[in-house]
């Protein structure tokens, strides 16, 4: 079997992986942001896996609770947890994202809660206080988890983590700079079923498997017949379908700025230091989501550098409906792609994939600008 | 007003304000012309710190005096204490709402593709619509916070971005800071006071002046006479009848918002509570025949200055405190600079709004069980803005926990406070006439 192959069957809510898992008695937590420092959860011998809504048909009590008004990522949410559909996992660790996650957390917290639920205060901006706060933040998380489940995180196991996931982190950037090739070997679709793969699976195994994919794709020659090359940016995307139809329409997705994407593994966490300071450090810094206030410059600056680095014909926007965050964020990028030249296209969507025919229009109109220029 | 009062204002707001505060210049000449036709004199002293602090702010560019913006949480005391003029944002969309002044920002912004009602917040959104036609102030200063939303956050770093305001932001913990909260984490007040104390060395560098400490107990020592003067009133509001009427206490968050750590604050402050305490000892209401009590834990619907009054009239019924009003930041004590600082920090993290949004849902909830039980209300009306994301998704649950606590009803309903457009006035009487009608009475 293609190891692509492989990373597609990992992309359901419930894959392979997480009933071994099971089978073998251990736990599982389910996590709700980038922010949450995996390596922590990994090193308790817990598997953490990204919450998703994969399969969400309706929303009647996020609608109620959440109000009509809340992203539908988390009314989604809400209505999986109230309908039990989460019961694989153990607990759910959450924190301060988003306004529309954190309510998440409380209205899962009262209305139907987990076993076991954890909630981060990330700080909103980035400074030597507040790295020392998510220092102290991620200690208590620590201390919660040990307690709960009469485990010991020692700093060794963190440093095993840390390395496991730094990892992780090289083998995608190295997976990402064959995307730079003009034919690439890889669609932005399998990619996607990667991202998936990458929370979503026991750590050691996803390794193994991206060391399998790449051997496979050395010196493979990859597809040309694609019309543009194209960046995605945004939030929360987790659905391969979504990709697919865009590059059924001739565009490749060849490098991203969102939360399962490079944001997530373009830094290393720093190997040499005391593991909690160097977790606080990697997170509060790494490229940061616009969440963080005070960086919005360094966020437009590394959308524009991987523009120019992957030879991006054009940016598509993946908006989520009702997130404050990324219409404000965009604002701001649009004029700066303006300034470049590099056209853009805004889309803004709901968590299930609905209303393919409009996308589909509107994704085939910006190829048409792009073959023009 | 008296006609010369109101001769004397008119005279002093003759001339330009400049393009950059014909808004605020609008806003003054709306507000002294409703204050015109206010006939009840006992209310002279707010009246006039009201137009007091709008002038003041239009005059401080030709006084060259450095103008800090900031959110409509926070407290200006390190502004005071700095010299430099206090500009809270939210001034323009709160006080021009009621005059519909806030629409064609809000349509530029649509136009421009800057966000929509309810994905951002309109509190803060129609600043980058009039910044980029050129009708907002640009500060030389900007300042906000990490909570209480996202909304508010972006909006400021949009602005920053657009404008290269030298701006600082502060950012706000979740957690608890009283000890018998299960929320409770002993390290939040020293956090926020090691912010603040980085947000003084901050202005320091921007400003080149010395941050005096002697003037900055000073000014925490008037700021803790005004709340004092704010936890005296709302301690006369549990009365019945209320002794003030639905819109008093609102001002109190506008003064200690725009003017806190003033002795101008202290005077109005004390003003106001000292009316109340008369009026409980004379055994007189804030409306004529108290009927009904309403918590209203969330803004008041701004554009609308027709929705107290019709509940008034219609019902007597009587909204006590709207969540800005609801100022809840206790007195400390000052006596050293250290214990100034400790009490910044607290004021911060209490602040209105801040205090019971900047947490978990629990902060809420609690918020509005004890105003419910506190200030014998009858009913709940949550009037939530589309936008404010975090507040409307703690409505259902907030209303279930009162239900459950006291079995007083609620009625939620969503609209945008600053925008008659969304859900007019004539629709919002409808739905608080039949919750009225049918649930509570």
């Amino acid at each position: 079997m293609s190891v692509l192959k492989e990373f597609e069957e990992a992309t359901p809510l419930k894959n392979p992986w997480i009933d071994s898992w099971k089978e073998e008695g251990k736990k599982i937590l389910g996590y709700f942001c980038s922010y949450i420092p995996d390596e922590i959860i990994h090193a308790a011998g817990i598997l953490p896996v990204r919450m998703r809504a994969t399969g969400c048909t309706d929303t009647p009590m996020g609608d109620a609770y959440l109000t009509p008004t809340a992203c539908s990522y988390t009314r989604c949410c809400l209505e999986m947890a109230n309908r039990r559909q989460y019961n694989f996992l153990d607990g759910a660790i959450s924190c301060n994202s988003c306004d529309q996650i954190r309510r998440l957390d409380d209205n899962i917290r009262i209305k139907a809660p987990f076993p076991y639920q954890y909630f981060i205060g990330v700080p909103g901006n980035i400074n030597d206080l507040t790295i020392d706060w998510f220092k102290h933040e991620l200690n208590k998380f620590k201390t919660s988890l040990e307690e709960n489940y009469s485990v010991e995180i020692t700093d060794d196991k963190l440093r095993s983590s840390i390395k496991t996931y730094n990892e992780s982190r090289a083998l995608l950037k190295e997976l990402y700079m064959l995307r730079k090739n003009p034919k690439p070997p890889i669609s932005g679709t399998d990619i996607m079923n990667v991202l998936l793969t990458d929370v979503s699976i026991p750590r050691e195994q996803f390794n193994e498997l991206l060391r399998k994919l790449l051997k496979e794709l050395d010196g493979k020659e990859g597809e040309s017949n694609h019309k543009s090359r194209l960046m995605i940016v945004g939030s929360q995307l987790d659905d391969p379908e979504y990709v697919k139809i865009i590059e059924d329409l001739g565009g490749l997705i060849v490098v991203d700025s969102f939360c399962l994407g490079t944001r997530t593994f373009w830094d290393q966490v720093d190997e040499t230091k005391d593991p909690l300071d160097a977790l606080a450090k990697h997170y509060m810094t790494r490229v940061s989501c616009p969440r963080m206030s005070g960086k919005q410059s360094e966020r437009v600056d590394f959308v524009a550098e991987l523009v120019k680095e992957f030879d991006v014909d054009g940016v598509i926007f993946q908006r989520m409906k009702f997130c404050a965050l990324w219409w404000a964020e965009i604002f701001i990028i649009r004029k700066k792609l303006k300034e470049l030249g590099v056209p853009f296209l805004d889309l803004e969507r709901e968590y299930v994939l609905s209303g393919a025919g409009a996308m589909k229009t509107r994704v085939q109109g910006f190829m048409e600008i792009l073959e023009a220029k | 007003m008296d006609e010369e009062t109101y001769q004397k204002y008119k005279k002093l707001a003759r001339g330009s304000w400049g393009k950059e505060f014909s808004l605020l210049k609008m806003m003054f000449n709306g507000f002294l012309g409703l204050m015109r036709e206010e006939e009840d004199m006992e209310f002279e002293l707010p009246m006039e710190t009201i137009l007091n602090i709008l002038l003041n702010i239009g005059k401080a560019r030709k006084q060259g005096r450095k103008i800090i913006m900031y959110p409509f949480n926070y407290g200006p005391e390190l502004f005071v204490t700095m010299g430099l003029q206090p500009l809270m944002q939210e001034i323009f969309s709160v006080g021009l709402a009621p005059f519909h002044m806030n629409e064609p920002y809000l349509d530029f912004s649509n136009e421009i593709g800057y966000g929509d009602n309810p994905t951002l917040c309109n509190a803060s959104r129609p600043l980058v619509g009039a910044y980029m036609q050129g009708a907002a102030p640009v500060p030389d200063y900007l300042f906000f916070l990490s909570t209480p939303c996202n909304s508010l956050a972006m909006n400021y770093q949009v602005f920053e971005s657009l404008s290269n305001v030298p701006t600082y932001n502060m950012d706000v913990p979740y957690w608890a800071i009283e000890e018998d909260s299960e929320f409770y984490d002993g390290k939040v007040v020293e956090y926020m006071t090691n912010q603040c104390k980085d947000f003084v060395t901050w202005l320091e560098d921007q400003t080149k002046e010395k941050f005096e400490i002697e003037k900055f107990q000073q000014t925490m020592l008037r700021l803790n006479q005004a709340r004092e003067n704010i936890r005296d009133f709302n301690e006369t509001l549990k009365n019945v009848p209320c002794p003030a009427g639905s819109q008093t206490g609102f001002w109190n968050w506008f003064f200690m918002s725009t003017i806190g750590g003033t002795q101008e604050a202290v005077d109005v402050t004390k003003f106001v509570r000292d009316s109340a305490i008369e009026n409980v000892k004379e055994g007189v209401g804030g409306i004529e025949d108290e009927k009904l009590r309403i918590a209203w834990p969330y803004t008041h619907v701004f554009f609308d200055r027709d929705l107290f009054p019709w509940l008034e009239e219609t019902y007597g019924a009587i909204a006590i405190l709207d969540i800005l009003g609801n100022y809840q930041v206790e007195p400390h004590n000052t006596s050293t600079l250290e214990k100034c600082y400790d009490s910044l920090a607290r004021g911060t993290l209490d602040y209105s709004m801040i205090g019971s949004c900047r947490g978990p849902a629990e902060y809420y909830i609690e918020y509005v069980i004890n105003y419910v039980k506190d200030y014998k209300v009858d009913c709940v009306i949550y009037p939530m803005q589309y936008a404010c994301k975090h507040a409307f998704a703690m409505a259902r649950i907030t209303s279930e926990a009162v239900r459950e606590a006291t079995g007083i009803p609620s009625l939620i309903f969503g609209c945008d406070p600053y925008d008659s457009r969304e859900v007019p006035h004539e629709a919002i009487q409808a739905k608080i006439a039949e919750f009225i009608e049918q649930v509570v009475l």
